[in-house]
């Protein structure tokens, strides 16, 4: 019994140690900003986080608005109100899916790319080399990344929603015959500007932020080894993913208010 | 200003159970080469961190250029690294740069120089280490030897005054050591540096040291130059400048007796 009270200490302490230091290296790769020259590294992590990111997430996007319709069809059809597919499949998307499905591709992506290349630029003495030059690595590689992140992940939501629309209306409309006059306006009314697309942004914002605070400690705090760079990758894509998960459900429920 | 560039007075530092350092004192005088040598796995590196900050020791005085390491603040930190340079047993390239923007990279970074000026030291420096028809290199396409030169290169752009090697004469063939080590002997006095030179070739090392350390079990267990040294009192020492396998220097790791461990459960 005391050996697993002593096991469940210890990790309780490695974890709230874990937590202390992701404090000290996010809070530290913010300070001080912004400096001579940060635009162009941040614009440069923005091409490799966000622009990089797109194939999937417009691949991800189209294929999940166009099974959307494909089912939202096919329910709504039984009680004759297919025209509200569109309305259906954007408040969907808008409200959750989008944040979601993004940031789960998001971490999946972008995340364990940059925990790994700040893993290897550790164990490789890159970022020991750049300390010795008088050059901090948590502003110089850690910051740009960490708002390369969070720049990113609002504006890859935006697109997945779009494109995912997109698909639903390819399906719903072109394809299954649903009235476009119907399809669309039905969306343009039901949907509302701060409720759906405004709350669904938040969302989407604060997944940017814990997202790219995780990959970027975890490669930071990573044991410079190929096995320690491979257990930091996981753990990125896996508390990354529970993050976002765990963090929808609080969100809706403060977001989105009375349940009862 | 004394005439140390570098003081360490009763430096202890531990990891975990394991000792590394216990009571260590060295001076590194300033404008000179000095040899850390010892056993692997006595912690020179590890020293050569402490050093430049990026391991703070567990206590005991560790004074670079007059100011007390492991109390300065991170800013103050990066500030003092300015002055210093730090050659890598791994090179630590900078994978996504060419060897030409390695080299510019603290110039670009610490001064405002125009390009052509910055064009013109990167192509003096590479020049110095023999690389400069290299510069459009990426450093995936550079030996291990090669890379240690461009990183000597990196070291001295922004002409430190302070330099630590580590392990520089590693995989080099024998023309390249030549040259390296002809380099650290010239850099040091030419630019009137000041060098702490951590390496296991004896040779190359005692040649351009002005002075040396041996470590051993935490501690200094010899220091003088390379003749006092190879005729120590001690065996220890006098067993590491020769080279001898047999001596009070273990080469086994502590383990228990070989028999021991062949005849005992698996």
């Amino acid at each position: 019994m005391l050996r697993y009270l002593r096991l469940l200490g210890q990790w309780a302490l490695g974890w709230i140690g874990a937590l202390g230091r992701a404090s000290t290296v996010g809070f530290q790769s913010l300070a001080g900003l912004p400096r001579r020259g940060d635009m162009t590294l941040l614009l440069k992590q923005v091409y490799q986080i966000g622009v990089l990111s797109l194939i999937i997430i417009v691949l991800s996007a189209f294929s999940i608005g166009a099974v959307l319709a494909l089912q939202g069809y096919t329910q709504l059809a039984r009680v004759g109100a297919e025209e509200s597919v569109g309305l259906g499949v954007a408040l969907v998307l808008l409200r959750e899916l989008g944040p979601v499905v993004t940031g789960l591709l998001f971490a999946g992506r972008a995340g364990s790319a940059v925990t790994a290349e700040i893993g290897l630029m550790k164990a490789t003495d890159q970022l020991s080399s750049m300390e010795m030059m008088g050059v901090d690595p948590l502003h110089r590689i850690v910051a740009p990344r960490l708002w390369a992140g969070i720049i990113c992940m609002p504006l890859l939501t935006a697109i997945f929603n779009s494109v995912a629309i997109g698909g639903s209306a390819i399906v719903g409309v072109d394809w299954l015959g649903v009235d476009a006059g119907g399809f669309w306006g039905g969306m343009q009314d039901g949907v509302q500007r701060w409720e759906d697309i405004g709350k669904g942004m938040i969302k989407s914002g604060v997944f940017g932020v814990v997202i790219s605070w995780i990959a970027v400690f975890q490669g930071y705090d990573s044991t410079p080894t190929a096995e320690g760079i491979s257990v930091a990758t996981t753990k990125t894509v896996v508390y990354s993913s529970v993050a976002v998960l765990a963090l929808d459900f609080i969100l809706t429920l403060v977001m989105y208010g009375d349940f009862n | 200003m004394t005439d140390n560039l570098i003081e360490i007075e009763g430096l202890r530092f531990s990891r975990g159970d394991r000792i590394i350092f216990d009571g260590l004192d060295l001076v590194v005088p300033r404008g000179r080469i000095t040899a850390l040598m010892g056993p692997s796995g006595t912690g020179k590196t590890t020293l050569l961190r402490i050093i430049g900050g990026q391991i703070r020791p567990d206590s005991g005085r560790v004074i670079v250029d007059g100011l007390d390491v492991p109390n300065l603040s991170r800013g103050e930190l990066f500030e003092l690294r300015k002055n210093m340079g730090m050659l890598f047993q791994s090179s630590a390239l900078f994978t996504d740069l060419s060897v030409f923007e390695n080299v510019a990279f603290p110039l670009r970074v610490h001064t405002n120089l125009p390009d052509e000026m910055i064009r013109d030291l990167v192509l003096m420096k590479l020049n110095s280490v023999g690389l400069r028809g290299a510069r459009d290199l990426m450093p995936s396409q550079l030996s291990g030897g090669m890379a240690r030169r461009v990183a000597l290169a990196r070291t001295i752009a922004l002409d430190p005054k302070f330099i630590m090697y580590d392990e520089p004469f590693t995989g080099q063939d024998p023309i390249a050591m030549g040259v390296l080590v002809s380099l650290i002997r010239g850099l040091n006095e030419s630019l009137a540096m000041t060098s702490l030179v951590v390496s296991h070739d004896i040779h190359e090392t005692a040649s351009i040291a002005d002075q040396m350390y041996i470590i051993s079990d935490g501690r200094v267990i010899g220091e003088g130059t390379p003749d006092i040294l190879r005729d120590h009192p001690s065996t220890m020492v006098r067993q590491f400048m020769l080279g001898s396998p047999d001596g009070p220097v273990p080469f086994h790791y502590p383990a228990d007796t070989f028999l021991d461990d062949v005849m005992g459960d698996a």
